[in-house]
């Protein structure tokens, strides 16, 4: 059927908008056509849907990026559910498919930075399927697409891949949805992909306190320091560094930095429950979950130190940021770096005095952890004896399956 | 910075047009080469060696070597930077919103390579509102900082720092992180503590040449006009959330009795009326005998965001207490909106550096120098016993001084009430009785028929001339009178509208 219809050079109608019928044009093929055509490819909307789903979902479609569920990849890839860039026709998705499209976006309010390569694995029929599904997946309510409008759309658009703003001169916004949609001009950060040399940014992050560290490190590793706590909150590597805080800093300071990766690494504290990232963004609480002050599993323990640790600094080696603390008359460093395999991070810690402690990580599934001196139990504890306190590493990187 | 106005109130701003003395040039600094692309200035400060030094919302401290017009990176990774002092050429002290930190180069590449804590000692909600605004030094070594409440505008995060108080959490602008609303005073000798209460937006600490200390504040919940404080240990200026805060008040500050804080609160040296004079002010900056700026040493400045306009303010001791007047003095285009932070260069030049975090304000650097001819500006307003003594910097013509039309006084006060802003109470014309002008004509003094202790008194003069026929460049002056210079009636409280006639 597939090798049919694409030789089917019919003209859709769409006739009270659930059924299609595909008439002959004066070609030769045409009777045998639209006798085919008429018993075979009548279709309903629910029909040209179906067929649309599955070439959706096919290899080498849309599926790979936008997700089954339409909903794209958090801060990657848009989503294509109630995306209002389907709205107001449907040239504006037909220019993207079949040309990309590259350069900042907004959708409904969210940036998108990546490119959109153009889809040319699909034929003029084909890919009005895939618009039509697209068009009305998901709770998305718009037209059906036809072959004749993807074949006028090839032949006419200009051959250069669409930026967002040579699209949106073409086919502008309608005023209602054009606060939320449009193009924006990136900041440094966003576009910060491959981390060449550290980058330290005090900013607002999620699970730690206000006075926090957002670190990304050469070799893409990510951490959050907390110096609320003085403490390492979590290290994560996927989905690119922090965003956001180009608005903290530039606006009236509101927003919590964000980021697109699960950590790998996240400190136990047992002042939280299960809080989700994003649950823990949130800025309007009556009161806070908790505050510093009752903050009572700092990870060094030292008999007979009862009191909190208390942030003093830190100092730059090779952009690194060597974090000072004290806990009592002990004087702490810890310096965060990548190790040398290059997969995880490398935490290297100087005491002074020197004196007998527990150091309690914690373990998960998501990444393993040694240290190069004392064991590890598997309850993450790890006892070092005073000469070892002096200078000690522990290593923590993710486990295969979270990368 | 504050919270936006309802609109109501920005229609009561009726907008005074502003002139600046042609005595006086503005021109931009270029910016400096951040990566981030924003512009606002959040600290500026001169280095010994003359350069000058800018903090930048992105966290950024860039140095610009004057002679050679070239910036340079010094430091990176601040957290909202909003003042700076600079100790030596390589180490500053900045003001971030966790902390205050001793920034360094130690290694004498020109970077900032060690970041100290010097007080962390306070606490943060997370609302976007707590701002660290300006750490000032007086001459023992003492720093002070002023910490901004938090805004109704967002509530608290889910992790705070420091001891979480539910007392100060209520009401438009809350203090639920230790000394929230408070100026911090952290001593010499290392120890941070409260220095004073009852602050909302105090967005500008700065010394007069005596060593008093002064704050700004912005009209809002418990401001019914934006003020400057002069700033005393334990003092209680009015915003209530604070009081949480302050050692014996137990109570819950929006539980009290609006007369008991009445009573407890002291006032201000100087009020701004909103709309007219200032609606945000920034920066107190003394006019040093450094400054190269017209014959106005001693006087203070400050920087207003919501117009271009930087405001002279004169102080005299009344009653034992400060008070007195300001008049607008840098104002208008070329100067930007949003003068937010301003320090004397070497040359006696004014830099002024201009933010707006999402508020009325602007973007950038500008420099404004007096050329040494003297501007024909109100030199002093000085309160005599029936009315005010004018003191203007050039011969005025008497006839036109003498006219008592031209001299339309007003007065009113502000209530003190929990709403956001106040409008002007007990608004009355003041007539005039007498008019009296020095021999050498430079002096007028304006008798009243009726001088209000605890008013407001305001008068746009009208029509006043030099004798060499130059315009007054800036004649509405605003003297906020509390103090008599005899028989000062005690201080009403002021919290109820008693026929408050709302003009705009
Ligand atoms: C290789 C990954 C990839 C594939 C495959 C892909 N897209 Fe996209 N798509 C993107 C990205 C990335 C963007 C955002 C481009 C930008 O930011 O400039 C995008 C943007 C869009 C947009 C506009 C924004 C929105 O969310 O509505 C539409 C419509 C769209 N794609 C449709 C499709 C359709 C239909 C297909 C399949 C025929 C498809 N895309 C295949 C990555 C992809």
């Amino acid at each position: 059927m597939n090798d049919l219809s694409s030789h089917c050079k019919a003209k859709a109608l769409i006739v009270n908008n659930t059924h299609i019928m595909y008439f002959n044009t004066k070609s030769f093929t045409g009777t045998l056509l639209f006798l085919f055509c008429f018993q075979v490819h009548s279709e309903s909307k629910d029909e040209i849907v179906q067929r649309g789903k599955e070439l959706y979902n096919g290899a080498g479609s849309c599926v790979a990026c936008h997700m089954e569920d339409g909903k794209g990849q958090k801060g990657n890839i848009p989503p294509l559910a109630g995306s209002d860039w389907l709205k107001g026709g449907s040239a504006r998705s037909i220019a993207i498919s079949l040309r990309g499209l590259t350069g900042p976006i907004k959708v409904n309010g969210k940036k998108y930075y990546a490119a959109m390569p153009p889809q040319l694995l699909f034929n003029d029929e084909k890919l009005a399927y895939i618009l039509s599904y697209v068009n009305n997946a998901w709770g998305n309510n718009e037209g059906l697409i036809t072959k004749e409008q993807v074949a006028k759309a090839r032949k006419e658009l200009p051959q250069d891949v669409f930026t967002p703003q040579s699209l949106l001169k073409r086919f502008p916004f309608d005023k209602k949805y054009s606060k939320k949609n449009g193009t924006f001009t990136p900041t440094f950060d966003d576009t910060l992909t491959e981390i060449t040399k550290p980058v330290v940014y005090r900013t607002f992050m999620p699970g730690a306190s206000p006075a926090a560290f957002a670190v990304a490190l050469p070799g893409n590793h990510y951490y959050c320091w907390d110096a609320g706590e003085c403490r390492l909150r979590y290290a994560w590597t996927t989905g690119g560094f922090i965003k956001s805080n180009q608005a903290h800093w530039s606006s009236n300071g509101k927003p919590v930095a964000e980021f697109n990766g699960t950590p790998y690494y996240r400190a136990h504290s047992s002042m939280l429950g299960n809080e989700s990232f994003e649950e823990l963004s949130k800025t309007n609480m009556q009161k806070p979950i908790y505050d510093t002050s009752q903050a009572s599993d700092f990870p060094i323990v030292i008999d007979s130190i009862r009191e909190a640790p208390s942030y003093l600094g830190y100092r730059l080696m090779n952009g690194f940021p060597i974090f000072r603390y004290s806990l009592g008359k002990h004087t702490i460093t810890e310096l965060i770096q990548m190790n040398t395999e290059k997969n995880g991070i490398q935490r290297t810690f100087t005491l002074s005095p020197p004196v007998k402690l527990i150091f309690k990580l914690t373990p998960s599934k998501s990444s393993s952890i040694a240290s190069d001196c004392g064991k590890i139990t598997t309850n993450g504890t790890l006892s070092l004896s005073k000469s070892e306190s002096s200078e000690f590493s522990i290593f923590i990187s993710p486990k295969e399956e979270t990368n | 910075m504050k919270f936006k106005l309802p609109i109501l109130f920005a229609l009561f701003a009726l907008s005074i047009s502003g002139k600046t003395a042609p005595q006086y040039s503005v021109v931009n600094i270029p910016p400096p080469p951040t990566k981030y692309k924003n512009f606002q200035i959040d600290g500026l400060t001169f280095l010994p060696n003359g350069k000058l030094v800018v903090c930048l919302p992105s966290g950024e401290i860039f140095f610009r070597d004057l002679t050679k017009k070239s910036w340079a990176l010094f430091a990176e990774g601040l957290h909202n930077p909003l003042g700076v002092i600079a100790i030596s050429n390589s180490e500053l002290i900045v003001a971030q919103r966790p902390e205050l930190t001793r920034v360094r180069d130690i290694d004498g590449d020109g970077h900032a390579d060690d970041f100290e804590v010097i007080t962390d000692n306070f606490g943060m909600s997370g609302n976007y509102h707590e701002f660290n605004f300006t750490p000032v030094r007086d001459e023992d070594g003492n720093y002070f900082f002023a910490l901004g409440t938090g805004s109704r505008g967002d509530g608290v995060r889910t992790i705070t720092r420091g001891q979480f108080n539910q007392r100060g959490r209520p009401g438009r602008m809350h203090s639920s992180a230790p000394y929230r609303g408070c100026i911090m005073k952290l001593t010499s000798a290392g120890k941070t503590i409260p220095w004073s209460y009852g602050h909302r937006t105090p967005n500008g600490l700065g010394f007069d040449l005596k060593g008093n200390l002064f704050v700004t504040d912005n009209q809002g919940d418990w401001v019914g006009s934006s003020k400057l404080f002069h700033v005393q240990q334990d003092n209680f200026y009015g915003h209530a959330a604070s009081l949480a805060w302050k050692p014996g008040f137990e109570n819950s500050p929006l539980q009290t009795p609006v007369e008991k804080l009445a009573k407890m609160r002291t006032r201000a040296c100087v009020v701004f009326p909103h709309g007219t004079m200032a609606n945000s002010p920034t920066k107190v900056l003394a006019i040093t005998p450094q400054a190269n700026f017209g014959p106005f040493t001693g006087q203070l400045l400050v920087g207003e965001m919501n117009r271009p306009r930087i405001m002279r303010i004169m102080l005299e001791k009344v009653g034992g207490e400060l008070q007195g007047a300001c008049v607008p003095f840098i104002d208008g285009s070329p100067l930007g909106h949003g003068c937010n932070r301003m320090d004397w260069a070497a040359d006696g030049s004014l830099f002024v550096g201009q933010t707006k975090h999402t508020w009325a304000g602007g973007e950038g650097i500008q420099q404004v120098s007096w050329n040494g001819k003297i501007p024909f500006e109100i030199q002093n307003m000085e309160l005599l016993e029936k009315g005010f003594k004018f003191t203007f910097t050039k011969p005025i013509n008497r006839e036109l001084a003498q006219n008592k039309e031209n001299w339309p006084f007003s007065s009113y006060f502000y209530e003190y009430r929990e709403a956001y802003g106040s409008p002007r109470s007990d608004e009355t014309k003041v007539d005039i009785s007498s008019i009296k002008i020095s021999r050498d004509s430079k002096i007028v003094e304006v008798e009243l028929a009726e001088l209000k202790a605890w008013h407001i008194h305001e008068v746009k003069i009208m029509n006043l001339t030099s004798q060499e026929g130059d315009d007054l460049t800036n004649n509405y002056i605003v003297y906020t009178l509390n103090r008599l210079l005899q028989n000062t009636p005690p201080e009403p409280l002021q919290i109820k509208t008693a026929n408050s006639s709302k003009k705009s």
